[in-house]
């Protein structure tokens, strides 16, 4: 059979290649080939409609850079309702796609079940718990993108629809009555035994439309197409991209150990959940702790716009607009990166897209090298399972990588 | 006696599509072909419904959701996502053959959705232009199951809509044929007290589409690009007809491809 080769609990069909002896490990993405970007050209701006197709676990990211990148195309700035309403949809799908991962891909294998169904029986906390996570963070979602997965109601300039005050106090009474369940989710990190391994991670991340890695370099988003470079392996259909920064091309690891490691507490961070940034595993752990913040973030989102004038309008595209654009977000497993170019009938002549994922393939097979060269003792039904807990820390979506 | 009951039998499981589950729960695989796996987020965002679902029936290969993973032969094959490359093709007729029933989980299953707006004899120049030349394409082409093998039931959208996953179950579990609505997007508009589009000068799909979805992408302020499927005795050429009076043929054929380049509809 052909589903016994794919591992299990990742997002998409990826398979492990490892070569015990000569200490070598690698990730095959068995995705079949959808050319997003060939199926953008020739549509109009649209995009943002496509785009959240490439992944139903991050299609909110998807749907704001597009959004990003064809407004910045036609020159739209927009108001701060809709800034505010984005915002708040970034940290619905955040908590989404952490609280998916975690119970329902990832924590199994530290909680001692196989699916995470099967926490209802083993560790019913948890599982009521996830199921409350997960709840609130589609109910956040729907409450600004119309649907939980693949928005209805975001547009180019703003929103169709905008929810009303009532809409948001509701919500915001649900978010508080889960603001226990959020804390409890940042202290399980503390309970769990993560894998030992030691490495050199370097970590990017997007802060302020530039690009930052913890080597004290940054670039500019606009130039993200030289600073990320994709290249195309002879197995599997994802690439993998290394950061080209000044001072060499490096692989890098993004999302929420990246985003904690690059923060302004990040020390302080570490210190309080015992986080270890040459750790990759300590990818689960930050994740937990990422849903506590964006939690909070998300109440202070809808606290604000509880006591601003909502502004429903759609703002219009410039005179003389650009007409290329590129759209750049921290989605939940790191920065997304859209361009798009259009023609002056509005028609989509050029699209690129860069994922995060394929941004971690490279940080995971170097990771999986490493993990291997520092578990000769053990067996290789041992060193397997490790092999395979490591690439799920790093909550890869081959959905996204190979588009 | 015994011969009423082996009678019985016989008349139970000629009843419906060959499936009457005595006592035992039905044995169900679900598979995700190349697609997006939103379809199957939202059978997680069932939760608790999910769960209790589960006492019901035996989820024995699941690759997203758990190790387990049992051979068929299985009672129900649940797929979601297009088959593109050509093991999906062949696994797709393997699991057809070795399952009682196939259906079909969301657009891109039911359709070929999204991924099928790449025309086949295009892959060629865009393998080239996203992966470089010497790139050796895994792909033949993003086409809806029914291009291979016969579909049971198809659970429609793009995402699905749970609780129409949910409705097809009960369908199933209460030994009856699984069914659509009946009705047309339109009446799901009128219940949600939507503009009509149409009326309002814009294109819209959902006149010849399958209702169910709730009106959510017109509710939404979205367009109704039909990914619920269309209607059994839809009248399209009527549609047609209206979208030359709304829009130039070019921006109504790119509406029609949203999610129905390969069902016969564009």
């Amino acid at each position: 059979m052909l589903t016994q080769k794919f591992i299990a609990k990742i997002e998409g069909h990826g398979e492990l290649a490892a070569d015990f002896k000569n200490e070598k490990a690698r990730l095959v993405t068995h995705e079949g080939e959808r050319l997003f970007e060939g199926i953008l050209v020739g549509r109009a701006e649209e995009a943002y409609w496509i785009t959240p197709r490439i992944c139903g676990v991050c299609p909110v990211a998807h749907n704001l850079a597009s959004l990003s990148a064809v407004e910045d195309a036609y020159g739209i700035k927009v108001n701060e309702t809709t800034r505010q309403l984005r915002l708040l949809m970034k940290c619905g799908q955040n908590l989404q796609s952490h609280v998916l991962h975690l119970f329902f891909l990832a924590l199994p294998d530290y909680l001692g079940t196989d699916s995470g169904l099967e926490l209802e029986t083993k560790n019913p906390r948890a599982f009521k718990n996830a199921l409350i996570l997960k709840n609130i963070a589609d109910k956040i979602v729907y409450a600004a993108g119309g649907r939980n997965v693949h928005p209805t109601t975001t547009t180019m300039g703003g929103f169709n629809k905008i929810p009303n005050k009532n809409e948001l106090q509701t919500l915001l009474n649900e978010m508080e009555k889960t603001a226990k369940t959020a804390e409890w989710t940042a202290e399980l990190s503390q309970k769990l035994e993560y894998p030992e391994l030691k490495t050199d991670l370097e970590f990017i991340v997007i802060k302020n439309k530039k690009i930052f890695s913890n080597k004290n370099e940054s670039v500019n988003i606009k130039n993200y197409k030289e600073n990320i470079l994709e290249e195309t392996r002879d197995y599997g259909t994802a690439k993998f991209g290394k950061f080209n920064s000044p001072s060499g091309k490096r692989e890098v690891m993004a999302g929420a150990l990246a985003r904690i490691a690059l923060s302004k507490n990040s020390a302080e961070t570490a210190k309080k959940y015992r986080l270890d940034f040459n750790n990759p595993f300590h990818n689960i752990p930050a994740q937990l702790i990422e849903i506590l913040k964006y939690h909070k973030l998300a109440v202070k989102i809808v606290k604000k716009l509880l006591t601003a004038k909502m502004d429903g309008v759609i703002a219009k595209p410039s005179h003389n607009p650009p007409l290329r654009g590129v759209g750049a977000i921290e989605a939940p497993r790191g920065g997304l990166y859209h361009e798009i170019h259009l023609n002056e009938k509005g028609i989509i002549t050029h699209a690129n897209i860069i994922t995060p994922t394929v941004q971690n393939l490279s940080s995971i097979e170097k990771s999986a090298n490493t993990l291997l060269k520092q578990t000769q003792n053990k067996t290789e039904t041992e060193r397997k399972k490790l092999l395979i807990m490591l690439i799920r820390a790093y909550d890869p979506c081959l959905s996204c990588a190979a588009h | 006696m015994f011969a009423l009951t082996v009678l019985f039998l016989i008349m139970t499981k000629l009843r419906i599509i060959g499936i009457k589950f005595m006592n035992n729960k039905p044995k169900i695989a679900i598979y995700d072909f190349t697609d997006c796996e939103g379809c199957e987020v939202k059978l997680v965002s069932l939760g608790k419904i999910f769960k209790i679902l589960l006492k019901k029936i035996d989820i024995i290969n699941w690759r997203l959701g758990q190790e387990r993973a049992e051979n068929y032969p299985y009672d129900i094959a649940i797929i979601e996502g297009a088959p593109i490359r050509k093991e999906e093709v062949e696994l797709l007729k393997e699991l057809r053959q070795n399952s009682r029933m196939l259906i079909a989980l969301g657009a891109c299953a039911a359709l070929g959705g999204i991924p099928s707006i790449m025309p086949e004899a295009d892959r060629k120049i865009w393998y080239e232009k996203i992966y470089g030349s010497g790139y050796a394409p895994k792909g033949i082409d993003a086409k809806p199951l029914s291009a291979y093998v016969k579909i049971d039931f198809s659970v429609h959208g793009c995402p699905i809509d749970e609780n129409e996953f949910l409705r097809a179950i009960e369908q199933i579990l209460a030994g009856k044929k699984p069914s659509y609505r009946g009705h047309s997007v339109c009446l799901d508009c009128k219940i949600k007290e939507n503009e009509c589009r149409i009326i309002e000068g814009k294109l819209c799909i959902g006149p010849i589409t399958e209702g169910g979805c709730g009106a959510i992408c017109v509710s939404g302020g979205s367009p109704c690009y039909g990914c619920f499927g269309m209607r059994e005795e839809a009248n399209i050429s009527a549609l047609k007809k209206i979208f030359e009076n709304i829009a130039d043929k070019k921006e109504a054929e790119r509406y029609f491809s949203m999610f129905h380049s390969r069902s016969g509809l564009s």
